[in-house]
């Protein structure tokens, strides 16, 4: 897509992976971020991490693997929470649990055996060996978020004011939820490879953080989040690539000092301060 | 046929071990004041959340707006208003008052629609109705309790409700104010959309025939007609304590 700026494949591959995982995440993490579910991120990612692994295990297609069991735990997510009538949060991070445990477990038994398993690209990411498809999934999954925001915008404004009143007030909020959920699952299942498992929660979160020091309203917020997340992935894979850096965690050192910098210069912090 | 009809129904919170209502039968016409008393932990609440369908009905029937509650839940929220207890909103909250007001309106568009010019009127209305204009450029975490409370009665308001249901609406406001709102609920009574409020003061009530509904345990105690200045004495005499400790 970006060939025709960048002549050299692998840099131009990673440049797309990482602008259109990072908008897809941080589109999403408006969301979760205002709705305090900031562990869906978390969870998620390590149940993709669980996934691949089991994948790995199986000799079957990681990737796909990934978005399986990913989809799986969404899936798990809302019923377990309404069941157990426990906050969302709590089974989040019980579902976390179980997923880095049988992510560690599968890996460990595959090195013991000698499986010759290299854990390293799901927890770190591998932006440079990337194929063709893996960069469309993620162009198709990015464009899957931005249409869910602007279809289902009024409906997630509300719920992102609060749940409860959306409901009352006939809101199918329900149906958004889990919609959320399965996109989360699948945007951060296919992140995977570019970021690994451990980093992609910064996707997830710094964006939307970032955002909000400075947003009064959410529609600025959805466009202030990807773009920050855009400008920031850019730059990131431009700097890794001169300097001979690893992309992803230079992606995310980057984003959380854009965030720790954002708290300083708030300028919407200081009105709140002041008029409280 | 009333607009809302419950027979015996009992409702549980998932996952709790008995019923939060048991047995509980009421029937509300078009153009009633129905006000809600008794101790704490009666089920007031419960029983507004039932009505809409928030709470689950485990057994019995209950219609709202000629709807069964249990079978078409988010329908009947579309057409009741219901002014929750306890709200509170952080300062970051990225929504001004006049978004509050239009979220109202979202369950009547329904999914994939826009709000349109009458929306639009419908919120100014009600912003108008509250005499909240001058708020309604503002942040909602950024307005006091009382603000706060307005907003969230115009927010019901301009869904244009059938039924409104009001939960213990006047904790935040001060007198002038409770009265300003009473009289925008009597106007609404006059045009045939009933009030049910849980309430634990009773002062400054309208000057209408009262339905007056007192709870205890998950049941109903008293279901009468009565002026509001008698409202205190028979919840009194009903559960047998002083004052207006009684509710909550």
């Amino acid at each position: 897509m970006l060939e025709w700026l960048i002549d050299n494949n692998v840099v131009c591959h990673a440049l797309e992976a990482m602008i259109f995982a990072s908008v897809a995440c941080s589109i999403l993490g408006v969301i979760i971020s205002r709705m305090s579910l900031s562990s869906i991120g978390f969870t998620m990612s390590h149940a993709a991490f669980a996934g691949a692994a089991i994948g790995m295990f199986l000799g079957a297609n990681a990737q796909v693997a990934a978005i399986a069991f990913s989809m799986g735990v969404a899936a798990l997510i809302g019923p377990v929470s309404e069941k157990a009538k426990m906050a969302a949060d709590a089974t989040l991070g019980v579902l976390f649990s179980m997923s880095m445990a049988v992510a560690i477990f599968l890996i460990s038994y595959m090195e013991y055996m000698g499986g010759g398993l290299s854990a390293s690209s799901l927890l770190f990411g591998d932006v440079i060996s990337l194929y063709r498809e893996e960069i469309y999934s993620l162009a198709a999954v990015c464009c899957l978020s931005i249409l869910f925001v602007l279809a289902f915008y009024k409906e997630i404004s509300a719920i992102m004011f609060n749940m409860k009143i959306a409901e009352a007030a006939g809101i199918r909020v329900r149906l958004v939820y889990y919609i959320l959920l399965f996109i989360v699952a699948l945007s951060v299942a296919l992140s995977l490879n570019i970021v690994g498992g451990l980093l992609i929660f910064v996707l997830l979160s710094a964006p939307a953080s970032i955002a909000s020091q400075f947003c009064f309203n959410v529609k600025s917020m959805f466009i202030l989040a990807p773009l920050v997340a855009l400008v920031v992935s850019t730059f990131g894979v431009w700097a890794a690539f001169e300097y001979t850096l690893p992309v992803a965690p230079l992606v995310a050192l980057l984003l959380t000092g854009v965030f720790g910098l954002s708290v300083v210069l708030s300028f919407k912090r200081r009105i709140n301060t002041e008029m409280s | 046929m009333s607009i809302i009809e419950l027979e015996s129904i009992y409702t549980a919170y998932e996952g709790g071990s008995e019923p939060v209502i048991r047995d509980l039968s009421l029937r509300v016409e078009r153009g009633e004041y129905v006000v809600i008393g008794g101790p704490n932990s009666a089920g007031k609440t419960t029983l507004l959340e039932s009505i809409n369908g928030l709470v689950r009905i485990t057994h019995g029937r209950a219609t709202v707006c000629g709807l069964d509650v249990r079978r078409f839940g988010p329908e009947v929220r579309k057409r009741t208003g219901y002014v929750i207890q306890n709200f509170s909103f952080d300062p970051f909250t990225p929504f001004t008052a006049e978004q509050v007001v239009m979220m109202g309106r979202f369950g009547r568009l329904g999914l994939l629609s826009r709000p349109r010019k009458s929306d639009y009127d419908a919120v100014r209305r009600a912003i108008s109705l509250l005499g909240i204009e001058d708020l309604s450029h503002k942040t909602i975490g950024t307005l006091s309790g009382g603000q706060q409370q307005k907003v969230m009665i115009a927010h019901n308001i301009a869904k244009e409700p059938e039924v409104m249901m009001l939960d213990e609406p006047f904790s935040n406001l001060d007198f002038t104010a409770r009265e300003f709102l009473q009289r925008v609920f009597k106007e609404m009574v006059q045009q045939g959309v009933p009030i049910l409020m849980v309430a634990h003061a009773f002062d400054g009530l309208p000057d209408i025939p009262i339905h007056l509904v007192v709870m205890n345990r998950g049941r109903i105690t008293s279901d009468l007609s009565c002026q509001a200045g008698e409202i205190e004495e028979i919840i009194r005499k009903e559960c047998g304590v002083e004052g207006r400790c009684l509710s909550g």
